[in-house]
């Protein structure tokens, strides 16, 4: 008789601490990469190594977290800085003769109209192959101000990310870039679309 | 864009004067802005931007709606039909599901720490769907005891699959070794505590097996969980009883259960069948102790009067006939 | 075969196991590496731009190595635990049962095992008995006058009756008396002097039976396998013919049991016919 009661007592107060949380919980948060405070992307930090850290500490396989080409923002630049090393030697076709990406994960191909004498004004798109890209953050590194126009961001890409409780990039980031968001917040940039 | 304002310019003199001369062209194209569409020309279209969304919400909703259905199944397999093999199919189900494709997120297990985090930090936002995977189970155990251990938590459900030949735990090691499962609890609810910057899940971090559901993770754990796993084949369930802090809570919620697995007393045999089948050392003096009781249903699978057996023996037996 | 398994399956897991763990350290060992030798090459490039093909080349070996690493464990991965699910199924199945399952368990060793290797014995027995079994119950139980019941129970449960070979052994080599043995062996019901056939038949002679005519079924048998008025076992040693109380199967009187086998409702003719699928030699 007195379990019964006792029962009663306990579950009307998990109900109501269940209640209680209900009602302050939102749908859904997810893990974002703040740019302006990543080391990569955010202004003045210049000539310093990239930080990878996002390819180290993530828990996934290659890393959650994938270097995004915004290409709104892209310059489409002849000479990418963030697609070649610009440190290097140039070849014969007056290009720098090694590519950034230590994954050769960035295609470079020409579009719009082509002006075959004046190859240095002509239009390039660079696409990021996701597969290849584990986040290094070397093309993000230099695809800023004052070479870049900063288009190339460190974005968690949420097929891929496991939504820790505690993330475990974030636990290492030494500028706290890694933040828990609301999700409408985190689609904020574009239009939401998932991924074929 | 590279020759975007005389100090870029200066810097890349300065750092690689030959590249400067190759790239010292004069551009009649944009470069101090992003070129559109209409710029580039050739009929060429700006690509979108892809950006994955996470799993929808109507199935992370159905998730929770699955975990209470299994632990109905669960608690039905287990008390009305007593019946092991059912309990297994469910428990390889729940592996299957809950561990290797949700890759073992959200769990109760881990969801202790977010709930704590919600009640002592206002700016902690809690998903509902994490509420209700911690508080489901619970409520569940104070009506029909620990039904999500058995059939449903896909770290216990791992570690049924792998009991070989459990040998019994002498009950003092057992009840000292048991308290352990508190003081976890009791860190993780600590480490939950701290303010946000210093916070730390431990529970999630030092989750043995969900490496091998993610099929990745920390060296140090996968060996950590392998030993687990080949322990588990001759100690029941380690981590289980001994570490689990979701276990404790269950532990004070099913002392409270109206129902649970039991050695009823008018059946009952004293032929101790059920005490030697029982792994987990929640047999004591021919009842079953509900708080320990981790619903795997051997008790009954061994039963001469009960379940499976007694089923198959009432179906077996044939009178008269010679062999054949 | 399926010990076989067993043992496959384990080897497979600790191949495994194996071939993760070097892949780890490999990869420990040479990460570092690479990234150095990456580095020095990269200074080398901006000199030299022809260098520039050879460092692409190294970033791809590199890239390609870790990629295929992930591949290679990830395919360890899965057949570590593909190899775990047969090594449980498996070895569980090997295991000795826990629970014994006493019905099916009795009669399967009754009819399947045991005849072969007994009617070896009762052979031998005929012939000659190899003693060495009460040396060696001796030397477990002791030689005291308090041992004589539980050896003697021994003696039976090994050669199935009580040799006269072995009985005059035990008293050679302890305390014991014939005297003693004697007594113990007959006034004990469980214990019996003559060799006992391959198939023990049990007629119940219990109230309902012997109204229904047990003493007739008995009889029959008897004519049928030729057994003396003062023995139970055919010259064969095919059957041993026993009395027993009911078997508490009234309703189906007259009954007999062969082994664990009940017939039901006998007449003297058909009470024979019980015995047949046991019988070696077709009557």
């Amino acid at each position: 008789m007195s379990r019964n009661v006792t029962r009663r007592v306990a579950v009307t107060a998990l109900a109501s601490g269940a209640v209680f949380l209900i009602r302050k919980a939102h749908g859904q948060v997810v893990w974002q990469v703040n740019a302006s405070r990543c080391v990569n992307s955010r202004l003045g930090e210049v000539g310093v190594e990239a930080c990878n850290l996002c390819t180290s500490s993530c828990v996934v396989a290659l890393s959650a977290v994938r270097a995004v080409n915004e290409y709104s923002k892209c310059g489409r630049c002849n000479i990418c800085p963030a697609y070649f090393n610009i440190a290097s030697a140039v070849d014969e076709k007056g290009l720098p003769s090694e590519k950034l990406c230590p994954r050769d994960a960035i295609a470079r191909k020409p579009i719009g109209k082509q002006d075959p004498e004046d190859p240095a004004n002509n239009f390039y798109e660079y696409v990021i192959d996701e597969e290849k890209c584990d986040g290094c953050g070397r093309c993000v590194m230099k695809c800023k101000e004052p070479l870049g126009l900063g288009s190339i961001t460190l974005q968690v890409r949420y097929n891929r990310c496991l939504n820790c409780n505690r993330c475990a990039i974030s636990t290492d980031c030494p500028k706290d870039a890694l933040e828990q968001v609301p999700l409408p917040e985190a689609l904020k940039p574009g239009e939401a679309r998932p991924t074929v | 864009m590279l020759a975007r304002s005389p100090i870029a310019v200066l810097v890349l003199l300065l750092l690689l004067p030959w590249q400067a001369l190759a790239q010292a062209i004069e551009y009649s194209r944009p470069v101090e802005t992003a070129p559109q569409a209409d710029t580039i020309g050739g009929g060429y279209k700006t690509p979108e931007v892809q950006r994955p969304l996470p799993r929808d919400y109507w199935l992370q909703v159905f998730d929770v709606v699955l975990l209470a259905a299994a632990m109905g199944v669960s608690a039905w397999l287990v008390l009305k039909r007593r019946s092991r093999r059912w309990l297994m199919g469910l428990a390889i189900f729940s592996l299957a599901y809950f561990g290797f494709y949700r890759e073992g997120c959200v769990c109760p297990v881990g969801s202790i720490q977010n709930v704590t985090v919600a009640l002592t930090d206002p700016r902690y936002s809690i998903p509902i769907v994490v509420v209700a995977t911690f508080f489901l189970p619970l409520f569940v155990a104070m009506f029909f005891g620990r039904a999500f251990c058995g059939g449903v938590c896909a770290l216990g459900a791992m570690q049924e699959m792998v009991v070989l030949k459990p040998v019994k735990v002498p009950r003092r090691i057992d009840r000292a070794l048991g308290l352990l499962k508190y003081v976890y609890l009791l860190l993780a609810i600590l480490f939950a505590l701290k303010p946000a910057i210093a916070r730390d899940f431990v529970i999630c971090r030092f989750d043995p097996f969900v490496g091998f559901f993610r099929g990745t993770g920390a060296p140090h754990m996968l060996m950590i969980g392998a030993v687990f796993l080949v322990g588990g084949m001759f100690i029941g369930r380690p981590y289980c009883r001994y570490l689990c802090p979701y276990g404790a809570l269950l532990n004070w919620c099913t002392r409270l259960a109206r129902r649970g697995v039991s050695i009823t007393p008018h059946r009952e045999l004293d032929c101790g069948l059920c005490n030697d089948a029982c792994p987990y050392g929640a047999i004591e003096k021919m009842r079953a102790v509900r708080k320990d009781c981790l619903y795997c249903a051997r008790c009954y699978a061994s039963c001469p009067n009960e379940g499976e057996r007694a089923r198959a023996r009432e179906s077996l037996v044939t009178v008269g006939g010679g062999a054949k | 075969m399926i010990r076989n398994l067993v043992r496959v399956s384990a080897g497979v897991i600790a191949a495994l196991s194996l071939l993760l763990l070097i892949d780890w350290a490999v990869a420990a060992v040479r990460q570092p590496k690479d990234d150095k030798l990456v580095k020095a090459m990269q200074e080398t490039v901006k000199k030299d731009a022809s260098l520039a093909p050879k460092l692409a080349a190294e970033q791809k070996r590199i890239t390609g190595y870790r990629l295929s690493r992930k591949r290679r464990d990830t395919w360890a991965a899965n057949g570590l635990i593909a190899a775990a699910i047969v090594f449980l199924v498996f070895a569980r199945r090997n295991l000795p049962r826990h629970v014994p399952a006493a019905p099916q368990r009795a009669s399967r060793r009754g009819a399947a095992g045991q005849p072969h290797a007994c009617r070896r014995q009762s052979e031998a027995s005929a012939q000659e008995v190899d003693v060495g079994f009460v040396d060696e119950a001796v030397a477990r139980l002791g030689r005291h006058r308090e041992a004589a019941v539980p050896l003697v129970q021994a003696i039976q449960t090994h050669y199935r009756y009580l040799p006269d070979e072995a009985l005059r052994r035990l008293c050679e080599i302890t305390d014991i008396t014939p005297a003693q043995i004697a007594g113990t062996s007959s006034f004990y019901g469980q214990f019996r002097r003559s060799p006992v056939g391959e198939h023990i038949v049990k007629v119940c002679h219990g109230t309902a039976c012997h109204v229904a005519g047990a003493r007739q079924i008995t009889e029959e048998l008897r004519r049928y396998l030729a057994i003396p008025e003062d023995q139970d076992t055919d010259a064969a040693r095919q059957f041993t013919l026993e009395e027993v109380a009911c078997l508490g199967c009234c309703s189906l009187a007259p009954v007999l049991m062969v082994d664990q086998h009940t017939a039901g409702r006998l007449t003297p003719n058909t009470a024979p016919e019980a015995l047949r699928p046991f019988d070696k030699e077709p009557a």
